[in-house]
């Protein structure tokens, strides 16, 4: 479904992503973690294109980014983001947030979008809050919001930028919970968080990476219990220790 | 006939050359005056007062509300009403210091109201007295927030003294006027004209654009 | 002293300077519209990639910016009959208007555009939405929201500007003033009474410019007014 080979990226003289060779499997769930700057959000932003790529080949469902041939408008349809600060639109309720695209890029019925946007909303808990605005909202249901809005687009794939990490931490678990829910029925998902609750649970493969390479990959059993590099049981010690 | 056009035109350069000096001076006495008035005005109208406050306040909306020609023709014309002799020199400069001592005023009193009250009330702790609180705290921190306005606000003063010429000042604009009268070549004169200003005008609004720059830099801001 | 204020001027010259009041406020409207269509075109002009079409534009805002609106009615004034235009003052005047407050609505606009983060243009492509979409759709909705109390004090200042157009003999407010003070020599009943009527115009805009600030929940205007 995603395939990294050989990808290369640079900030000016910044080598931020080095030599990444990496794939997801249809229906994968797999979980990013390492330090900050270890280039994990360049990584899963380079998927949908909102960053580019300096050489190597990424492919993402069937089509190769940077290609000529490819329409990144249409392929990012395909493609779910969550982002850290959700990034809704203030100017929009709930239900205008999660039906926009739906009506604009999808071309769906205003009426039919507007029944699909409120089963997904209620799905995610939000029954109530069709007609609140972001700002009236707390974060969790603001990021609740903002992943109802990713799953109107009925994607493929499914990319979290550290989706709980602007959230207090009495709200963390109300987003996770949607998170699970989403990965058991089967989206395949990258997922960049150092919630390693969440990815015990649903996580059929851990990345680690610094300093912009990947450093270790395995099931979160092998990864928590018997981490294989220095690096990787220094990061572990010290997420754990909170 | 271009030829012709040209060369009155060269004969007109030092009249051009006083108009230049007529603006700058102009300009220059007007803005340290309205500099320093501003500047004590805008502390004043902080202080806590509320009378001087609301006085300062409807003074400004006077200023603010009313087109600076109109300012002018009030001073120059209506003073004289109440036994003061002015010529149009000094008329103009009342004119525009008053006009620039608002504006600044309103900058000024901006900056020193964006300095967070948690910055006050540390110096309250530690003992300051309130001159010192104002000179060692507020000023220093208000100051980088008006700096970039404060040299906007310099080119719109040093424009708005082009308005002077309505009452006989010979300064930029007026030589303009005296020589389309000559040269009937009204692109061309004010042409050379908006370049005068340009020379003097456009380095500040670069300074401003620089100082506005390293000011959102220094907050830390996204630049897009 | 003013002791020989004299009101019943001002009312024998009632009809002169509420043509004057209807005149300034008309062409003020005129005059904002034109500075709106050119204040646009100048910000769609001064965001694209290509420099052919944001230099001139830039240039443009510069040259204005850099120069006073007195010069550049007088460069319009004395030199478009110079290019076979002869206009009516009025005509000019509010050319003058419009091209001289389109280069600040350029930039109002453009700085409305830029206040809108980035986080809400990436939203709009990572759900695969055009530019154009996510300027219509996600951009412009939120940047006309900021946009509105500064435009309403350029609005201001181009009533305040067009007061400069009497001094190209258009017959608007001032002029209206300037005609009472040399008929009669009564500069005082003539420049106060033109100042009372641009404060009515000042005060109207100002508070409608508080208002939608707070209606909009945005900060009010700043201090270029």
């Amino acid at each position: 479904m995603i395939e990294f080979r050989g990808v290369n990226k640079w900030f000016g003289a910044l080598h931020v992503l080095k030599d990444i060779t990496l794939s997801v499997e249809p229906r994968e769930v797999v979980v990013v973690c390492g330090p900050s700057g270890s280039g994990k959000s360049t990584l899963i932003r380079c998927i949908n294109g909102l960053e580019t790529i300096k050489d190597g080949r990424l492919v993402v469902d069937g089509q190769r980014l940077g290609d000529r041939a490819t329409n990144m408008t249409e392929l990012r349809t395909e493609i779910g983001f969550v982002f850290q600060s959700f990034n809704l639109y203030p100017h929009k309720t709930a239900l205008e947030n999660v039906t926009l695209a739906p009506i604009h890029v999808r071309k769906i019925q205003r009426t039919e979008a507007e029944s699909a946007g409120r089963e997904m909303l209620a799905k995610v808990g939000l029954a109530e809050k069709f007609n609140a605005y972001p700002a009236e909202l707390s974060g969790g249901q603001q990021q609740r919001v903002a992943i109802a809005r990713c799953l109107c687009m009925r994607p493929k794939i499914m990319l979290f930028d550290e989706p709980t990490s602007a959230l207090d931490p009495e709200m963390i678990s109300e987003v996770l919970d949607v998170m699970v829910g989403v990965a058991e029925e089967g989206m395949t998902m990258m997922v960049v968080t150092h919630e390693m609750g969440f990815a015990r649970k649903v996580a059929q493969r851990v990345v680690f990476m610094d300093e912009g390479a990947v450093v270790e990959t395995g099931t979160p059993e092998e990864f928590f219990s018997d981490p294989k590099t220095d690096r990787s049981r220094a990061f572990l010690s010290k997420i754990l220790r909170h | 006939m271009i030829w012709f056009q040209f060369q009155s035109l060269i004969g007109s350069y030092p009249l051009a050359l006083r108009g230049l000096g007529m603006t700058v001076a102009l300009s220059a006495i007007s803005l340290v005056l309205g500099t320093l008035i501003g500047f004590t005005l805008g502390v004043l109208r902080t202080s806590g007062n509320r009378l001087v406050s609301r006085v300062i306040g409807l003074w400004i909306d006077l200023i603010r509300g009313t087109p600076f020609l109109v300012q002018i023709f009030l001073i120059f014309f209506i003073l004289p009403e109440f036994g003061v002799e002015l010529d149009a020199f000094t008329a103009g400069i009342i004119a525009l210091t008053n006009l620039a001592a608002c504006f600044i005023c309103e900058i000024v009193a901006a900056g020193i109201r964006s300095v967070p009250t948690g910055q006050v009330e540390a110096a309250l702790a530690s003992g300051l007295s309130q001159w010192q609180r104002m000179r060692q705290v507020v000023l220093p921190q208000a100051m980088r927030v008006s700096l970039p306005p404060l040299v906007g606000q310099y080119v719109l003063l040093i424009k708005d003294s082009s308005v002077v010429s309505a009452i006989g000042l010979t300064d930029l604009t007026r030589v303009g006027w005296l020589v389309v009268q000559r040269v009937p070549n009204g692109l061309l004169v004010f042409a050379i004209v908006g370049i005068g200003y340009f020379v003097v005008c456009y380095p500040l609004i670069l300074l401003a654009r620089r100082l506005e720059r390293r000011m959102s830099a220094a907050h830390g801001e996204v630049q897009l | 002293m003013l002791e020989n204020f004299s009101f019943r001027t001002i009312i024998e010259y009632l009809p002169l300077l509420g043509e004057g009041f209807v005149a300034t406020l008309w062409l003020s409207i005129v005059s904002f519209a034109g500075a709106l269509a050119v204040g646009i075109i100048l910000c769609a002009m001064n965001l694209q990639h290509s420099q052919v079409l944001k230099l001139p534009a830039k240039m443009y805002i510069d040259a204005i910016r850099a120069t006073p609106l007195l010069a550049q009615l007088y460069f319009l004034y004395f030199g478009l009959p110079r290019l076979g235009m002869v206009l009516p003052e009025l005509f000019v005047g509010i050319l003058a208007l419009s091209l001289n407050s389109g280069a600040y609505i350029a930039e109002i606009i453009r700085a409305g555009i830029l206040s809108i983060s980035r986080g809400q243009v990436e939203a709009g492509v990572a759900s695969g939405m055009t530019y154009a979409q996510r300027m219509r759709l996600v951009i412009l909705p939120q940047a006309i929201r900021v946009t509105i109390p500064p435009l309403l004090g350029q609005a201001i200042v181009l009533v305040k500007d067009s007061a400069l157009l009497s001094l190209i003999s258009v017959s608007e407010l001032t002029r209206a003033g300037q005609l009472l003070a040399s008929d009669r020599f009564m500069p005082a009943e003539g420049f106060i009474t033109t100042a009372a009527c641009y404060l009515l115009l000042y005060y109207g805009l100002k508070s409608l410019a508080v208002l939608s600030a707070r209606w909009l929940g945005v900060r009010p205007i700043g201090s270029r007014i």
